[in-house]
């Protein structure tokens, strides 16, 4: 393999229950405000409200109204887009003469999934087509590169809740490859009434408030929000001199090979993504300032994270952000990447939240309070479904 | 038909044992591991499928725990539910 | 950019299983449709359509193994097994790989029984196996676990351009030696409600014989099933050949590049408003081939393009263009005939103005 080659971020975007971009995200995470709530979009017959974290109306920006035409994980990922876009000083009329990829990680923006017009089918009704229409317009990636005109590679990963944190390690590799000059990556999906029952189905949806890593942890809460970040070239970058916010330094991935549902008690596949992301980006462990972990919440995701992470990194500060934006599925590696570069530039990281009681089988544990940060990196890493890991490094460019 | 006969005939079809009968499961037989060789993903099939079945609830994995060890377990379980 | 040299090849679809079934349906230029009836309640409209099969999976899996698997996940499984097989690697599959899958619409018939259980019983009665499966990465992780390819594992889901989108990641896997081979595919599966929809969409305008090259009309069968492959660092040649060159993008950007003098291989499926944007990147006079009335029309389909054209490097010769051809075009339309020293370029394009393509080119080395 080749040596370490960063590639540039000049943007980051973000919207979530947390906040509506970055910089009220971050204001939420450090003043530790989390509002998980039943569902305001939708009824359900279960005899408990599991709390979800949603994305108010009030933080899409103007010019992305509801319009009926677009998935809302669409409109999402626009959002974040937008942000990211104007935080790296890009005029998007200015990329239409580049090439400008997209790379998006979802789950439900990518699923035929429309619960009304099913039900009408069935009940032997013909149902209009409006739902299919807007599904086939709403492919995430296509309608972000459709919305500003982009003419690069376009691509939607679909690898469950690993998509957002793949997408931006196979943007970079993009971008390092010269597929593209510019690339906007990231994750975006929405809160539905089927992710909904079908984590309540797996029964690891928490009816508390979720808390992450914490003795009493009963599952995750669902969130939903999006996350994107502008990848740059090098020689988009000498002409430009825009400001260089993070570098993308590595990127890992691996999968269990273990079962559809469950992680592998032992994290071999999460320890290769972790290797393989280290190797990649040239730091040493000691450069890792602290990590993202997925932290859902759920007994047995948490319990790999922990075991891992003890063997790996087990003097590295670590949290969970699932406390102030549940889980939110494809969109949670990108956000997670954007707090990531956000805390790093802070200098220090918010307490993980929903975390009190330690599990003593836990060989560490995530941080209880705002914690000031040491080193020129961090890592951000998630699993999915399916026993996808993916691992993500930021950082300041390190020796060569 | 009794819980268990109904129990075992659930397994088979539901869960889709395809390469054995309802007869063949012994009431003592384990549902988990070795035995019937089912998972995690079965165990919370199962509860739906109890509930589909038995409208009975249950809202925690720790609650099924014991009661998911075999046929004979679950029975009991699922009789003293529908009592209660 | 690394070539990446075909291994193995395996094909499931409307034509049958594997490489023999696929190979005779190419030579023959006779397809074999199914009846669907895609009007609920109404058995009187009938429809032709590619169904695949997925028994012979029981050749390398029990029903054990199976049990809790769809069919979806079954065509990948099938699809990726038998490229294995033809490569060699079965049982043998060695370290470093890497799992690519390219899905349009991924695990539909899955996806919708996970609504019947909530409509049917309940929110409290929702399916958990059905919600796993209706993930579309689930087939992946079927592959990856019956398999046990450890490696880097990714679905990518983009309509009629996820062929093309997918391969593009794996070529950057072996460019930058994250891994040494990769098991790609397409797979892509029918279902009722897809039937209801190309009903709603086109019923109208059915047909009984596709003819991809009447750009003007409205020919689409729908198809469905997996072509797989294995593709590696090119070392030594494979009479298969080698992908050359993967470029995806829209044509607002300008036109690409294309390969010189190549014979194509159409993505042109008999939706008319993705065959009227071919004469924008095809040149005049060029080569011209479409299989597609052989697998029918899925997102998928520059899967089987693929498989289409390591056949004719293998054998050295192309199939003729099935069904009926139209008499008027700017085209060369193929018979059988000689490939020669000509590369094969297999473009998708879709109704927006995004291309896709990739180049097969003889094995090297």
């Amino acid at each position: 393999m080749s040596g370490p080659s960063p590639v540039a971020v000049t943007g980051v975007g973000c919207l979530c229950a947390a906040g509506a971009n970055l910089a009220a995200c971050m204001e939420s995470l450090f003043k530790e405000r989390r509002h998980p709530a039943p569902p305001s979009r939708f009824e359900t017959e279960h005899a408990i409200r599991y709390p979800v974290f949603e994305v108010s109306e009030g933080f899409f920006p103007p010019e992305l109204p509801e319009d009926g035409q677009l998935l809302r994980t669409s409109r999402l990922a626009l959002a974040a887009t937008l942000e990211a876009l104007h935080d790296a000083d890009w005029n998007p009329e200015d990329l239409k003469g580049l090439r400008v990829g997209v790379c998006i990680g979802t789950t439900v923006g990518s699923a035929m999934n429309s619960e009304e017009f099913y039900r009408d089918y069935r009940s032997g009704k013909r149902p209009e087509m409006t739902p299919i229409e807007r599904f086939l317009r709403s492919n995430p990636a296509a309608s972000v590169a459709r919305y500003f005109g982009l003419s690069g590679p376009v691509q939607t990963v679909v690898n469950a809740c690993s998509s957002g944190t793949d997408a931006l390690g196979l943007a970079a590799s993009w971008v390092r490859n010269g597929l593209c000059d510019v690339a906007l990556a990231g994750g975006a999906d929405e809160l539905t009434r089927v992710t909904y029952n079908g984590f309540a189905s797996l029964m690891i949806a928490d009816a508390e408030p979720v808390r992450p890593f914490d003795l009493s942890r009963r599952g995750l809460n669902l969130g939903e929000g999006a996350g994107m970040l502008v990848l740059e070239s090098e020689k988009i970058q000498q002409v430009r001199k825009a400001k260089i916010r993070s570098h993308l330094l590595g990127y890992g991935s691996a999968c269990d090979a273990y079962h559809l549902t469950a992680p592998s008690p032992d994290g071999s596949g999460l320890i290769r993504a972790l290797d393989e992301a280290m190797q990649s980006s040239g730091c040493r462990s000691e450069d890792i300032a602290f990590v993202n972990a997925h932290g859902t919440g759920t007994p047995d995701n948490d319990r790999v994270e922990s075991t891992v992470l003890g063997k790996v990194l087990p003097r590295t500060p670590f949290l969970s952000t699932k406390g102030f934006t549940g889980h939110t599925l494809g969109a949670a590696g990108a956000l997670e990447a954007a707090f990531t570069i956000a805390c790093l530039e802070a200098g220090r990281i918010p307490a993980s939240a929903g975390f009190s009681k330690p599990d003593p089988v836990f060989p560490i544990h995530p941080v209880t309070r705002e914690v000031a940060i040491e080193g020129r990196a961090a890592l951000s890493q998630s699993l999915a479904f399916g026993g996808n890991n993916a691992v993500v490094i930021f950082g300041k460019e390190g020796p060569q | 038909m009794a819980i268990k006969e109904k129990l075992k005939k659930i397994l088979v079809e539901e869960l889709n044992l395809e390469d054995m009968t309802a007869e063949e499961i012994e009431d003592s037989t384990p549902l988990f591991g070795e035995g019937l060789g089912l998972d995690s993903l079965d165990a919370v099939e199962l509860v739906v499928l109890i509930q589909k079945h038995f409208g009975i609830e249950i809202q925690d994995m720790e609650e099924g725990r014991e009661a998911f060890e075999s046929v004979e377990t679950l029975a009991g379980f699922i009789d003293e539910r529908l009592k209660g | 950019m690394t070539r990446l040299s075909i291994r193995g090849v395996g094909v499931v679809g409307g034509f049958g299983c594997g490489l023999e079934a696929f190979d005779r349906a190419l030579v023959s230029g006779v397809a074999s449709t199914m009846q669907v009836t895609p009007v609920p309640g109404n058995e009187s409209v009938l429809r032709s359509a590619f169904l695949a099969d997925t028994a012979p999976l029981e050749e390398f899996l029990n029903k054990r193994a199976l049990r809790r698997i769809d069919h979806f996940s079954r065509l990948a499984l099938l699809g990726s097994h038998l490229a294995l097989q033809d490569a060699g690697m079965l049982g043998a599959i060695p370290e470093r790989v890497g799992l690519v899958i390219a899905s349009g619409y991924g695990a539909l018939r899955t996806t919708f029984s996970f609504l019947d259980s909530i409509i049917e019983d309940g929110d409290s009665c929702a399916s958990p196996t059905h919600f796993s499966n209706s993930v579309h990465n689930a087939a992946a992780a079927h592959v990856a676990i019956k398999l046990n390819i450890g490696g880097p594992n990714l679905t990518v889901s983009q309509f009629e351009m996820s062929v093309s989108s997918a391969l593009l990641t794996a070529q950057l896997w072996l460019e930058e030696g994250r891994v040494d081979h990769v098991v790609f595919g397409g797979v892509d599966e029918y279902s009722a409600v897809l039937g209801y929809c190309w009903e709603r969409f086109l019923g109208s305008e059915s047909t009984e014989e596709m003819a991809p090259f009447d750009l003007a009309r409205q020919t689409a069968l729908v198809g469905e099933g997996s072509a797989f492959f294995v593709l590696s660092r090119e070392e030594t040649a494979s009479p298969y050949g080698a992908i050359d060159r993967v470029s995806l993008g829209h044509l607002s950007g300008g036109l690409p590049i294309l390969p010189k003098d190549p014979v194509y291989i159409l993505g042109a499926d008999g939706h008319r408003q993705c065959s009227a944007k071919y004469p924008e990147l095809v040149p005049q006079g060029a080569s011209v081939a479409s299989y597609a009335p052989l697998y029918g029309s899925l997102p998928v389909g520059q899967a089987f393009d693929l498989a289409a054209a390591a056949l004719a490097m293998r054998d050295g010769r192309l199939c003729a263009t099935p069904g009926h051809v139209a008499e008027e075009t700017d085209w060369q339309i193929v018979g059988t005939e000689e490939l020669g020293q000509r590369d094969i370029c297999c473009l998708k394009m879709d109704d927006n103005g995004g291309y896709g393509f990739l180049t097969v080119t003889k094995g090297r080395g």
